[in-house]
């Protein structure tokens, strides 16, 4: 509950966050702080510097692209993003996921950069956001790079964002015609995930992830290919993801055995898949 | 202008309940225990050590927010209101009082944490239904009531038949 | 023997008072009067312990065991010692040296356990306090204590409890076995009643888990050693500092009057707040060693890594006799007790079910072998519904299985065989008395409340929606007010009987009536039903009533079994009350007479004056003039009239000796009743079980304040529902608790939470002072009925018996997966 000692800095814009990242050899980036330090708490972490990214407010914006990508700043925590007009046009599926992020405490300090960086595979953003395509912007003291969601997910705690590097913006491609579902099994109301799936639907294909049961999200690319060009309805749907319980090798925890996790797998994609069939549009 | 190094400690500018304070705190220190400790405002609580309980819930910035789960340091420059500040001179709040009528509290210890998420809702949202009380008040743990008259205290003072 | 009449004796400063307990015409009594303690609280005024700070004080932080059994072999703390601003440290040696183990209720083996503050050469639970760290911030001390280094050589774990019987490993080797207690408890004539039953239902094996109501805040105290008088003051929130007393001063070589608890206000105890002497055992040794207050919190971590968790219990073998018109004749069982690494309080476990023995049902032929037996785990405390839970648990899970597998509709079968009103006050096998109640008629209205018409069109509806629609019910009692007399029955040669609570009630030289309790309230409202009590007698209104907060040694308005436990305050906390207010009352009247030179009988208390009923106005004293001729102005009194208008009443319930051969006797003497009936909807792919109508029903005869009442109904029913449905606390298999935070371990949340619907109905108590019985704890109601939904939900998935407490959605998964091996634990024979 109570942290080891630590440095602190509050850069002024996000040039400085990065030169302060690069100088500390263990410095991390401090954003909602609403795992950071829990972690720093139960001190199965300790940082010897935290730059704080709170002022940098070109982080916080949530805005388009000039080809109609929706881009959110790091920053942006998940009170903002189910808040925020652009959102509910573009892609409110991340509104809905977000609003259910345990509670208006943690939503109004969390940041869909801390929760996409920190790659539990718990977390609720990254299997969706895998699931929608979408892409990360990090910036480095070599410049800026931008990552696909199958690139940025590394393993547990580790993504794309190396050490004196920075997440700047994730990038969303708009919803147009697809529809995006999200289903999973929680530990009480707006709790943590056992197992979860994100899918959307446009047209005739799906993108479909299934988090919790892998250190990274996995694609159910059998499935997404099984289900191509079918009539997309439920009892395809569930022909479709058998076996994908199979092809996974999930933890095995006080919440649920490996095998309850591959079951709820199959359900969750199922049930992920034709939530987005029932919002896909035309 | 060149960003000043990492410090072990830092002086913090703080607006609490109305009042500027300035402190010298480590930079380690959670802001619940600024709060309790240096500033002896002991009403806000302590109830877990994984940021889940809620006890320790303030409105920073106008928002609520564990304060458990910020350091000190990272609320510099910021405004703070704990649930000491809510009675101006002793005149409950409309909430307080409901909460009094409608027996939403037994042990006390929840109770502030509870107060200061309706509070950030009413001011929000003045008539909440009662799934929108449940929602603001999910992240604040009571073990005494059931949140049975928590929220019916908070749906009675969002349609005026508060206390 | 009739319970019925005479059963108050009382000891306060002047007469014994004996009579008939009379329900008090209700004025403030029975009114839903809002509570006077929220006042501070909905500020943030509250004074709970660790809010209180002493100048110089030191933090405390504890260092724990990593390892659930290993030998300690070296303990360095000099590290810790070189730290700036650490004022000392204390481990197991030094313990052993100042202090004397803490004294055992159990016989042999459990009796020759040695239990220290600290672990001594041996840890035997993860997160077993090893040695204590004092700095002067609570940074420091958690820095130091990663600096005391420990050296163990691990030794085998054992986390299950018919391991453990084994013996194979010993946990204590003073004991020589890991079996604290052992006992049969055997009334009637189970064996004939089984030979000549219609219908013998078996059922292998029912568990209890592991799980506690996890109050808010956790334990703590900040401690104070007077030097010069060798006292010691804990400002603290023990919940029963008579009991704690009794631990530990003989442990460190003083008198009972040398500690002084303060206690103030307190963030929930729920039973969990009662074994706290260890650590305050540490804290006083560390007070008189460093010379400064010290001060410790419990971090949420270590609350349930090793604090105190509810009695987990495997019932085994049971047998049920049951007749072919549906009347159970009797059952037997071997219970198998999981007390934990120390026993401390829980061999009153053994005994403390034996309360309600038959649960609500009218059997007449019981054997229970009892046994207890040490592990690897936390050590337990009496968590909320202490060992009665566990035991109705058994008896509606029996009745549930048994309608089951005879195919008899759950509310037919219990009404069938529930005690009758008209058989009350009812004597059990075992001799206690249900003093009063009509469980059928509460059923009734819990059935009302939930539609119970309509379960079958709902189960359709769910149906066609992909969802198993169940319902079930939970009945249970809450006994209250325990013969301590019962722990005779656990060790013959213990010195404990009978039970008392204590309360003064003053007038003072203003007028003002001030009231101290012995209780310790942690959000029961003792406050505020106290004034209540007084208000009506003394005939003025509960605002001229001052109730001092807490428990305070020094208020000396407290005796030996004082504290909040065992859902007891209606009866004796306000028996106190009402006992005291009485005395206090006739010398008023006594006082009034004298000074307005009237007969007694004249005088009436009204309206906050003492007056002659029907006389002029003038003929009237306000208290203030009463406090002031005795406070002040008192020469014109007779020499032989001396009212002090201070008075403290000890309450002292009756119950007649128990009888240890036959382990008869009154081992409690009030019974609340509470029905609950839930309605649950199980989505089969996933085993979620969603609660979507749920009703209470509460009868605990008068309810001093009902809004009080039904407040402690919505809290028992959220803490039974965490439990049946998500809270457990699991060990793998090194000992090493997987569900130590809110995280794992999730309790209900505002979004949890059912719709609750309540009724009520009062049947007063013939025994308690004021009709009220204890009530509060609830029975684990909750528990009882969602067990008996979800096996009423898989009837028609598999028909799966529900044979553990805790469901949550993989274990009802793996129910629907595989009914047929929790099936094989039940077999029926029939003639």
């Amino acid at each position: 509950m109570l942290l080891r000692e630590v440095e602190y800095a509050r850069p002024a814009t996000v040039e400085e966050a990065v030169s302060l990242l690069v100088a500390h050899e263990g410095a991390r980036a401090l954003a909602g702080g609403q795992t950071l330090v829990n972690v720093m708490k139960a001190r199965a972490a300790a940082p010897d510097v935290l730059v704080d990214l709170k002022d940098l407010h070109e982080l916080r914006t949530i805005g388009f692209s000039s080809d109609g990508l929706l881009e959110i700043g790091a920053m942006v925590t998940y009170t903002q993003l189910v808040g925020s007009s652009e959102v509910e046009v573009a892609r409110p599926i991340l509104a809905e996921v977000a609003a259910t992020i345990a509670d208006v405490q943690v939503r109004n300090r969390g940041t869909v950069g801390g929760n996409v960086c920190v790659s539990d595979p718990t977390n609720h953003l990254p299997p969706l956001l895998l699931a929608l395509g979408a892409s990360f912007t990090i910036l480095g003291q070599g410049g800026e790079r931008t990552i696909p969601a199958d690139e940025f997910f590394l393993g547990v705690y580790m993504t794309a964002v190396g050490e004196g590097e920075l997440l700047t913006k994730i990038s969303v491609p708009p919803a147009s015609d697809a529809g995006d579902g999200f289903w999973g099994v929680t530990i009480g109301r707006h709790g943590t995930y056992v197992v979860d799936a994100a899918a959307t639907v446009s047209g005739e294909r799906a993108r479909i992830a299934i988090g919790c049961v892998a250190a990274t999200p996995v694609r159910a690319t059998e499935m997404e290919q099984r289900l191509a060009g079918s009539d997309f309805s439920e009892e395809s749907a569930r022909e479709a993801a058998k076996d994908l319980g199979a092809s996974l090798d999930p933890p095995s925890d006080v919440h649920g055995s490996a095998d309850y996790r591959r079951r709820l797998a199959e359900v969750s994609a199922v049930r992920a898949v034709m939530q987005a069939v029932g919002r896909r549009k035309g | 202008m060149s960003t000043p190094a990492p410090a072990s400690s830092r002086t913090i500018s703080v607006e609490v309940n109305g009042e500027a304070i300035e402190y010298e705190v480590p930079a380690r220190r959670l802001l619940v225990h600024f709060i309790r400790d240096d500033l002896g405002l002991t009403g806000t609580h302590v109830g877990c050590d994984t940021g889940n309980c809620g006890a320790c819930t303030v409105h920073v910035d106008g928002e609520a927010v564990k304060s458990c789960m910020l350091l000190a340091v990272q609320a510099d420059g910021s405004s703070i209101a704990t649930v000491e500040g809510l009675a101006a001179e002793g005149e409950l709040t409309a909430l307080q009082r409901a909460f009094n009528e409608h027996h939403a509290l037994q042990c006390g210890y929840c109770t502030p944490g509870m107060l200061m998420s309706a509070t950030a809702l009413l001011e929000q949202n003045a008539h909440p239904s009662e799934d929108e009380v449940r929602i603001a008040l999910q992240g604040n743990i009571c073990r005494c009531t059931g949140y049975v008259n928590i929220v019916e205290a908070v749906v009675a003072v969002g349609e005026g038949t508060g206390a | 023997m009739s319970p019925s009449n005479n059963l108050l004796q009382g000891q306060g400063s002047t007469a014994v008072e004996t009579g008939a307990p009379e329900v008090l015409e209700k004025g403030y009594i029975g009114q839903s009067i809002p509570r006077r303690e929220d006042k501070r609280l909905v500020q943030g005024l509250g004074t709970f312990f660790d809010d209180v700070r002493r100048h110089g004080m030191g933090y405390v932080h504890f260092v724990r065991s990593p390892y659930a059994h290993a030998k300690i072999l070296s303990i360095d703390v000099s590290k810790a010692l070189e730290l700036d601003g650490v004022y000392g440290t204390i481990t197991g040696d030094e313990v052993a040296i100042h202090t004397d183990p803490f004294f055992e209720m159990s016989v042999e083996p459990g009796g020759n356990i040695k239990d220290y503050a600290l672990a001594v050469g041996r840890v035997r639970h993860s997160g077993e306090p090893v040695a204590a760290v004092c700095a002067a911030t609570r940074e420091l001390a958690r820095d130091a204590a990663d600096l005391v280094e420990v050296e163990y050589d691990p030794l085998p774990v054992l986390v299950d409890a018919e391991e453990s019987l084994k013996d194979e490993t010993i946990l204590h080797d003073d004991a020589g076995s890991n079996t604290v207690w052992s006992g049969v408890f055997d009334w009637g004539d189970v064996d004939k009643a089984l030979a000549e039953a219609d219908h013998v239902v078996k059922i292998e094996r029912l568990h209890f888990h592991r799980f506690s109501s996890t109050p808010l805040e956790c334990a703590g105290a900040l401690v104070e050693y007077d030097k010069g008088t060798a006292e010691w003051t804990l400002h603290c929130n023990h919940q029963m500092p008579g009991v704690g007393a009794i631990w530990m001063a003989p442990a460190l070589r003083t008198g009972i009057d040398k500690l002084r608890f303060v206690t103030q206000d307190i963030g929930g105890g729920f039973g969990n707040k009662i074994c706290l002497h260890p650590q305050y055992v540490v804290l006083c040794l560390l007070a008189r060693k460093l010379g400064r207050p010290v001060q410790w919190t419990e971090w949420r971590t270590d609350q349930h890594t090793a604090n105190a968790h509810g009695n987990e219990r495997t019932f085994m073998d049971i047998e049920v006799g049951v007749k072919a018109d549906g009347t159970m004749t009797g059952f037997k069982v071997r219970a198998l007790d999981d007390c934990g690494a120390f026993p401390r309080y829980e061999p009153l476990g053994c005994i403390i079910w034996a309360q309600v023995t038959p649960g609500m049902y009218g059997w007449r032929n019981i054997r229970v072998d009892f046994t207890q037996v040490c592990t690897n785990k936390s050590p337990v405390s009496p968590n909320r519904g202490y060992s009665r839970m566990q035991h109705l648990w058994l008896t509606e899970r029996i009745i549930d299985i048994v309608a089951t597998e005879l195919d008899l509709d759950p509310v037919v079968i219990r009404k069938k065989n529930y005690v009758k009103t008209e058989q009350m006050p009812y004597e059990t096998p075992n001799g206690c008395f249900y003093d009063s109640g009509d469980y059928a008629a509460a059923l009734d209205i819990a059935l009302e409340l939930i539609d119970h018409g309509s379960i079958e069109e709902r189960r359709k509806e769910a149906a066609a929606r992909g969802k198993l629609l169940g319902f079930g019910i939970g009945s249970t009692l809450d006994s209250g007010t325990n013969n301590f007399g019962q722990s005779t029955l656990l060790n013959p040669d213990l010195q404990f009987s009978g039970n008392n609570e204590a309360a003064s009630v003053k007038l003072d030289i203003f007028g003002e009536v001030v009231v101290t309790l012995g209780t310790v309230p942690q959000g029961q409202g003792h406050e505020t039903t106290s004034s209540q009590v007084v208000a009506d007698i003394l005939g003025c209104s509960p605002d001229q009533v001052n109730v001092r907060r807490g428990h305070d040694t020094w208020f000396n308005s407290h005796a030996g079994f004082s504290g909040t436990y065992a859902s007891q305050f209606a009866f004796t906390g306000l028996g106190a009350v009402k006992g005291a207010a009485e005395l206090l009352r006739a010398e008023m009247v006594q006082l009034a007479a004298a000074v307005l030179q009237a007969p007694e009988e004249a005088i009436e208390l009204a309206d906050g004056f003492a007056r002659i009923k029907d006389g002029p106005e003038e003929a009237a004293l306000p208290f203030m003039a009463l406090g002031a001729i005795v406070n002040a102005n008192n020469a014109f009194l007779p020499p032989d009239f001396n009212p002090t208008l201070n008075h403290r009443y000890v309450c002292r319930p009756y119950f007649g000796m128990v009888d240890t051969e036959k382990k008869t006797g009154q081992l409690t003497l009030t019974y609340a009743t509470q029905i609950h009936a839930a309605v649950v909807e199980i989505d089969p792919e996933t085993g979620v079980v969603d609660v979507v109508d749920y009703a209470a029903v509460d009868d605990c005869g008068i309810r001093i304040n009902p809004q009080i009442v039904e407040g402690q109904v919505h809290g028992a029913t959220a803490h039974a529902l965490g439990a049946a449905l998500s809270e457990e606390f699991v060990y793998d298999e090194e000992g090493t608790l997987l569900t130590s935070n809110f995280y794992d371990y999730h309790v209900p949340h505002a979004l949890d939470m059912p719709p609750l619907k309540t009724g009520s109905m009062e049947s007063p108590s013939p025994v308690a002072p004021l009709g009220a019985k204890g009530m509060g704890e609830g029975g684990g109601g909750g528990i009882h009925c969602v067990c008996a939904a979800i096996q009423d939900a898989l009837a028609s998935a598999g028909k799966a018996i529900v044979y553990t407490s805790c469901n949550p959605p993989h274990r009802v998964w793996s129910m629907l997966q595989d009914p047929e091996s929790t099936r094989a634990n039940v077999s029926v024979e029939s003639r």
